[in-house]
């Protein structure tokens, strides 16, 4: 890689191995690189450690997604995901295990994948990606059982409600949807740009973040980002951070968001924020906190550097893993 | 002196090695108590052998009780701090096992406040949960008033219908009067026109019977 690709490079995702020692990181050349965090971590590493374990491409086009299941690595690039074996990938074999496209209304124009998220409970892969629909890929019998129609721009992000079993999906459309996973109709549809106080119009009216603690839903992007209570569908707070949010997690008592800037913010669930860490990357577009591994809980954030900034303690960066 | 003190070591180390290697480390220049004790011994033999007088045998006899006092003296210190030195061990042993026992509970008392830790985040992410909430609570208006306001609408709305009513019942009652009133009216009409016809036969009749004549 020459010095300009490197300059170039951004990190879109990032997920941990289900034994918690390794990151795989994914950027825009379609490249995943696998960083040994146990050696990165350990109190005799040098800075060979920092580097990847092992770099393959996966894709042709940028890598926006990345999930974990027990043994599975899944991949999301253009309007394909594949699958790979982590047992497979820490003995550095690559090889696919499979690969699965949504289907999409013509050929020519392949719609990007922009967000998965694994529901435990019927375990179910639910995609989201440029041709406005969620996808339901079933695991087990590996075909889409259900498209999920609604949106009219592309979709920015999806999670899933634990308790309820309900799908969020928020898009360029400014609108979260909440699905219903068993009939495939759209339950709830809230417009966070038509409420005020979170209303940014000089930044539009995408959304590109939403998490859900069951409860409480966080979406963010040009908007401000706001702390929804999904019973009542009303805005409880708005977060005063300036720039578009693209990752936000709810952490123990704390919300920890991050964006526009090179910092990640930490805010409280009453609209305050208490603190901005800096960071390396100009702007971040993922953040992942490490809760396969008891031992290795850290938090790392990847965006548009080829730098991903390690947080040991959450209030200071550690060191970084670079490609 | 020199081949007496090389001769006593080369037999100890025929016997014991690790007796000889500490005397040596304590005392292996002769000066101290081992020259003491072989100033004894030799004045003690050259007393025992010495055929002279009892003066220089007494003053000869009393420097030999003193050097074995001394000797004696030394030894019961050497014991002393032998004993002292056992104590201090105990000593230090027991406050190594104390401080062992402080290290655990310190471990015990970390992972105790790191639960409470969780515990209490858990309570304060509640209560701030319990705060945003309240907050959107506040912007609505009291259920009091809500109920009084839509109490005194009711009543309006109550109000508003019975005069209706009445109204209404009025208006029937007055379209029934001009029916009657029109159709008697009507009625009175038709006999006075019905009137009218008759005449005008009548009198019809009569002019002919008079043209005929």
């Amino acid at each position: 890689m020459g010095p300009v690709e490197l300059l170039h490079m951004s990190v879109f995702s990032q997920s941990f191995s289900p034994c918690g020692r390794f990151l795989a990181a994914g950027n825009n050349y379609g490249e995943i690189g696998l960083f040994s965090l146990s050696a990165a971590l350990s109190p005799d590493a040098t800075a060979a450690n920092q580097k990847p374990v092992l770099t393959f491409t996966a894709h042709d086009g940028p890598i926006f997604s990345l999930i974990s299941t027990d043994v599975h690595l899944l991949s999301a690039g253009n309007g394909e995901i594949s699958g790979w074996s982590w047992n497979d990938l820490i003995k550095k074999t690559v090889r696919p295990l499979w690969t699965k496209r949504p289907s999409c209304r013509s050929s020519l124009e392949v719609p990007e994948i922009n967000s998965m998220t694994l529901n435990p409970r019927d375990n179910n892969l639910v995609v989201g990606g440029g041709d406005n629909n969620v996808h339901i890929l079933d695991m087990e019998h590996g075909v889409f059982k259900a498209v999920l129609q609604g949106h009219t721009d592309y979709i920015h992000c999806v999670t899933i409600r634990d308790r309820e079993g309900d799908i969020l999906s928020a898009g360029e459309d400014g609108a979260v949807r909440v699905w219903d996973s068993r009939t495939s109709e759209s339950v709830h549809c809230i417009e966070v740009y038509k409420h005020e106080s979170c209303a940014r119009p000089q930044f539009g009216k995408w959304l590109s973040c939403v998490t859900t603690d069951s409860d409480w839903m966080l979406c963010g992007g040009g908007p401000s980002l706001s702390l929804w209570h999904l019973r009542s569908l009303s805005p409880a707070s708005v977060f005063p951070l300036i720039g578009c949010q693209r990752q936000a997690t709810f952490h123990q008592d704390m919300i920890i968001a991050a964006g526009d800037g090179a910092f990640v913010s930490h805010c409280l669930l009453g609209g305050e924020v208490k603190a901005q860490i800096p960071c390396t990357p100009q702007s971040i577009n993922t953040l992942q906190l490490n809760t396969n591994s008891s031992e290795h809980r850290v938090l790392t954030v990847g965006g548009s550097s080829r730098h991903m900034d390690v947080f040991t303690n959450l209030s200071y960066r550690a060191f970084s893993l670079h490609f | 002196m020199f081949g007496w003190s090389t001769a006593v070591f080369l037999f100890f180390l025929l016997c014991i090695d690790e007796v000889i290697r500490k005397r040596l480390l304590i005392d292996g220049d002769g000066a101290g108590d081992d020259r003491k004790i072989n100033v004894l011994l030799k004045s003690f033999t050259k007393w025992c052998n010495s055929p002279s007088t009892s003066e220089e045998e007494d003053v000869q006899h009393q420097r030999m009780l003193s050097m074995l006092a001394q000797c004696e003296f030394s030894m019961g210190k050497t014991l002393m701090v032998y004993n002292m030195n056992l104590r201090e061990m105990e000593n230090y042993e027991k406050i190594y096992t104390n401080i062992e026992q402080n290290i655990t509970s310190a471990h015990e008392k970390i992972t105790e406040c790191k639960k409470e830790i969780q515990r209490a985040k858990r309570i304060r992410k509640n209560r701030q949960e319990y705060d945003a909430l309240a907050k959107v609570i506040q912007q609505h208006p009291d259920r009091h008033e809500t109920l009084k306001q839509l109490e005194a609408l009711d009543k309006e709305l109550q109000q508003l219908s019975h005069i209706k009513e009445n109204v209404d019942a009025k208006l029937e009652l007055r379209k029934k009067q001009f029916h009657v009133l029109l159709s008697t009216i009507q009625e009175l009409q038709q006999t006075l026109e019905n009137d009218e016809k008759l005449d005008n036969e009548d009198t019809n009749q009569e002019s002919p019977m008079d043209n005929s004549e």
